[in-house]
């Protein structure tokens, strides 16, 4: 290397640096942090499937217009049943697709029914991976944020997958990092104890049972409502 | 990234304070760069397949479980299998059968081994010359049919092991298609003479035996808790024993020349001369005192001092013995393999045995067995005397078609039967296997079986509990290799053969299965639907009968016993060989399970090898320390094998486990160890023809070489650790003999 392009060269690598080590801190906010775009074996649209109708035109006569609104559940049905998601079996595109002859020439449906004829998985790849030592339950947040306190289906499974109604193949948008899960759970979350509002229990507050092993500490805000934290030990997610 | 003058400062020069910058610069880029974004594991990467269509109940994420049966011993335990994404993860006692209620040993436990191991068959092989050339199964039918057509009835043999159930009646029905008598039943560690004696004491081959319900329970060589007829039922039973009747602990005394898992449990552990067990259980009615009759006349001349003199045992321990007997009732004798495996093994457990009758124990906690409504479903008993009588029929050159299905006997036939030439003579051998283990490695034809956990089945165990019953066994999961075969499939598509118009409904063996199992619903206890009932039975796993039991004969068999004196110990072969079953690996059948070998031997903690134990007494003697490799001699061969110094054996004893040692079979099993069956000498028991294992006698000699034992516990492990053996080394080259 030169000597004269020394101090440059240090200097660059110092503020690559410092901007990669701001860039991997973690704020306790959940800003975007798209993953790579991952190229799938069909271009599956999910803005189409599960976007905001278009208000104009009610009926989605053209595509372009606008989504149907289709309840993330409806596919991803093993969410709220189980530890993982799951991918929806293929049956589940055919069973609506076989009934919707418009769009059946469409190069999607024409390779998702080349599928289908030949009884043989879609090699579908993993957008939201994490590591094997790690226990994410989607039953438990469903439960939690839609069964509990009803909140809009698409806002709850957006807080880690991000909006994928506007995606055509989802692309992962939050870090999905350790550092990331636990900026949620150390938040002081207002309790409302089951009972006060019927379909609006915590694990917390008068519940039977707690989702850890000690019952969360709860203290009181400015406005005087009574919070606490959600769940941080280990094992939940380390078993 | 790092340029010559930085790796040269770093290597040892004067840092000054730009090159410390510098170093400072380099290492926080890398450092940031290897985590800059990259904060997710693999995106994108990993496929995740979907299912294309998925049953109701099938959830990623969360098991199913189906209930099944083990196959790993003859005991019938019944299992629930968790199954998740289609794969069988685990297995648990079945808590409805009240054989095992609930609980399974560690050989069921490793049975998903079995089924996912590496080592299966998986093409149907036909034998080119030293190869095995993968073949399609109509052309191994095809094959087998034609070969039959060259064979009249009485030249096709089958040998088997136990078998029951619904395989039994198909099996039975294609032997007698071909006009042949000849299905040899072998178990190489059945307990033949035990049911011979029972026949003779009680009037049934199997009695049930309430150890719950006694207060004693005093067994001869009964190794109930690791290897005895039905373990895990029996260490239920040991439970409730020593949890009392009447809240008084049941007292447990073994008298036997190895020490076995049980005879670790005891409360006293006797070290009997070997063979002597009858005598001492003749002793124990002379001392008893309560004896009259015949049986009075019988036990007279055995005298403690005698019968000490005799056993080895202490006159002060008879009448111990004698005295909680007397004391506590009822009480329970067991007659165990161990104290059988002499020529005069039938008249030890019928000294045992009269034990029973003496004590009033016969009816009391020995019982008459459940009867199974379906004799046709019952168990075919294997023995050792069948195998003799096939290796001299073989020799004899009167087979031309041998039908081997699952067994093992080039591996557990003793040295002497040189049972590999005798099979040779049969023409054509077709060999049923799960694995190229010996027997198959000389085969003409391998087909390739099933795990359990893939196929179809219905079990009748031997041994019954509380009712009878008869297990289902049914695929866990789909088949791992497409090319392997149900046994039950095999055996009606070659019934086919023969009968194709009695069997021409049946698809397969699951049709044949369901078939005959609703023809007999009523029988079975189902009533309704068919589907319901079907359902109902493959959902529980058992169908429970209700089965008369019969009456035991109360009358002690006294006439024709006559113990031999113990003999003079040989010159040559001074020492006694004890070939000892272990609770993992019994006759060697699963040797190939990676846990089993890795598991310790309950008593020694041994792992991964063979071992001779000697005792500490005979070991002094013999200059032997632990480690030393020995040569073990019998008249039929010897074997070189490293000593475990172990006070729980006879010191006129040596004993080798069974199991290792084998030639092929799979990674797991071949080359480690040795095979006690090797250097067994062809010695029978004089009224059944069973093997008498323990007759064999050997001599142990010095090699020069000694190793370290690899077990779990004890100094030695510990030295081991402090001993630095081949830190240069990785473990696989480490040469142990070499390190000490």
């Amino acid at each position: 290397m030169h000597r004269y392009l020394r101090f440059p060269f240090m200097l660059a690598s110092f503020l690559v640096a410092v901007a990669c080590h701001a860039a991997t801190e973690q704020t306790l906010t959940t800003e975007d942090d798209l993953g790579p775009q991952v190229q799938q074996p069909i271009e599956f649209p999910h803005y189409r499937h599960a976007g905001n109708r278009n208000p104009v035109d009610p009926t989605n006569s053209d595509p372009t217009k606008g989504g149907m609104e289709i309840n993330c559940q409806y596919c991803h049905t093993y969410a709220r049943r189980s530890l993982t998601a799951g991918i929806p079996p293929l049956q589940k595109c055919v069973g609506c697709h076989q009934n919707i002859p418009t769009v059946r020439d469409k190069p999607r449906i024409v390779e998702l029914f080349k599928y289908w004829d030949a009884k043989k998985a879609i090699p579908w790849k993993k957008v939201h991976d994490l590591p094997d030592f790690v226990r994410f339950n989607h039953e438990r947040h469903i439960k939690r944020f839609i069964e509990q306190q009803g909140r809009p289906v698409q806002e709850v499974c957006g807080y880690c997958h991000g909006q994928v109604k506007e995606m055509v193949t989802a692309r992962r948008q939050k870090p999905i990092t350790m550092g990331w899960c636990v900026s949620c759970h150390m938040k002081e979350h207002v309790v409302v104890a089951k009972g006060a509002i019927p379909e609006g229990g915590t694990p917390i507050g008068k519940q039977d049972y707690w989702y850890t092993f000690q019952k969360p500490a709860e203290t009181r805000n400015a406005e005087g409502e009574l919070t606490a934290k959600g769940p941080n030990d280990c094992w939940l997610c380390h078993k | 990234m790092i340029d010559s003058e930085s790796t040269k400062n770093l290597s040892g020069q004067a840092f000054d304070r730009r090159d410390f910058l510098k170093v400072l610069g380099f290492g926080g880029t890398a450092v940031a760069l290897s985590g800059c974004g990259n904060t997710s594991i693999e995106d994108g990467k990993e496929t995740v397949v979907s299912y294309v269509e998925a049953k109701d109940y099938v959830i990623p994420g969360v098991a199913v479980y189906f209930n099944s049966t083990c196959a790993q011993c003859d005991a019938g335990c019944s299992i629930t299998g968790k199954i998740r994404e289609g794969r069988v993860l685990k297995l648990e006692g079945n808590p409805e059968s009240s054989i095992n209620r609930g609980k399974l040993c560690g050989l069921g436990q490793a049975s998903v081994q079995h089924h996912y191991n590496p080592d299966r068959v998986r093409e149907p092989l036909l034998r080119n010359g030293d190869k095995g050339q993968a073949i399609s199964w109509e052309k191994a039918y095809e094959l087998i049919n034609e070969k039959l057509q060259g064979a009249k009835g009485e030249e096709v043999a089958f040998i088997t092991g136990d078998v029951s159930g619904h395989q039994k009646v198909l099996l039975t029905n294609y032997i007698d298609s071909l006009g042949s008598k000849n299905h040899f039943v072998y178990e190489a560690v059945a307990p033949a003479v035990v049911r011979a004696g029972n026949l003779k004491s009680y009037g049934v081959e199997m009695p049930r035996y309430r150890i719950d319900k006694a207060k004693v329970v005093l067994s001869f060589g009964a190794d109930f808790l690791g290897t005895w007829i039905s373990p895990v039922h029996f260490a239920q039973q040991y439970a409730a024993f020593r949890k009392g009747v009447d809240g008084q602990r049941g007292v447990l005394i073994q008298a036997e020349s190895k020490m076995t898992l049980t005879g670790a449990n005891a409360d006293r552990w006797l070290a009997v001369r070997p063979g002597t067990e009858g005598i001492l259980a003749l002793g124990i009615i002379n001392a008893l005192g309560i004896a009259t009759g015949d049986v009075a006349e019988l036990v007279k001349d055995y005298d403690r001092a005698r019968v000490s003199r005799d056993t080895g045992v202490e006159p002060s321990n008879i009448d111990k013995i004698a005295a909680i007997l007397r004391l506590r009732s009822p009480s329970l004798i067991l007659a165990g393999s161990a104290a059988e495996g002499y020529v005069h093994g039938m008249q030890n457990a019928d000294a045992i045995n009269l034990l029973n009758h003496v004590l009033g124990n016969v009816g009391k906690t020995i019982e008459a067995p459940v009867s199974v409504p379906f004799p046709q479903l019952t168990q075919t008993k294997g023995n050792t005397a069948s195998l003799k009588k096939l290796n001299d029929d073989l020799a004899a050159g009167k087979y031309k078609v041998l039908f081997n299905i699952a067994t093992n006997p080039v591996y557990t036939a003793p040295a002497s039967y040189k049972y590999g030439d005798s099979m040779a003579k049969a023409g054509f051998k077709v060999a049923f296997a799960h694995y190229l283990d010996e027997t198959a490695l000389q085969a003409d034809l391998v087909l390739p079986l099933d795990s359990e956990m893939e196929d179809w089945g219905t079990h009748v165990p031997e041994y019954l509990a509380d009712t009878a019953q008869i297990n289902i066994q049914q695929p866990l999961m789909e088949r791992l290799h497409a090319n392997t075969r149900g046994m039950g499939d095999i055996l009606l598509t070659l019934v086919k053969q023969r009968k194709p118009e009695e069997y021409k409904a049946f698809d397969d063996y699951y049709g044949y299965l369901r078939y005959a199992m609703l023809q007999n619903k009523a029988a079975l206890g189902g009533s309704g639907d068919d589907d319901v009932f079907w359902n109902d039975t493959l959902s529980k796993g058992i169908v429970k009968l209700s089965g008369a039991s019969g009456a035991l004969s109360a009358k002690a068999a006294v006439e024709g016993l006559k113990l031999p004196q113990p003999e003079e110990a040989d010159k040559q072969y001074p020492l006694r060989l004890i070939p000892s079953v272990t609770s993992n690996l019994r006759d060697g059948r699963h040797t190939n399970q990676p846990w089993i070998q890795e598991s310790p031997d309950p008593l020694t903690t041994i792992v991964w090898d063979s071992w001779v134990e000697v005792h500490p007494k005979k070991a002094l003697e013999l200059g032997i320390v632990e480690g030393d490799i020995v040569k073990v001699t019998s008249k039929t061969g010897s074997v070189n094998v490293q000593v475990y110094v172990f006070p729980g054996i006879h010191p006129e004893a040596v004993s080798i486990p069974m199991g290792r040692g084998h030639e092929a079979m799979g990674r797991y099993a071949k080359g480690y160890g040795v095979n006690p069956f090797g250097i067994m000498d062809a010695v029978f028991e004089g009224s059944t023809g069973e093997l008498a294992m323990h007759e064999t006698r050997v001599n142990i000699a010095k090699t020069g070489q000694r190793v370290i034992v690899v077990k779990d516990e004890g100094p030695a492990g510990g030295k081991q650790m402090g001993r630095r053996v081949a830190l240069s080394r990785s473990t696989d080259q480490v040469d142990l003999s070499k390190e000490v």
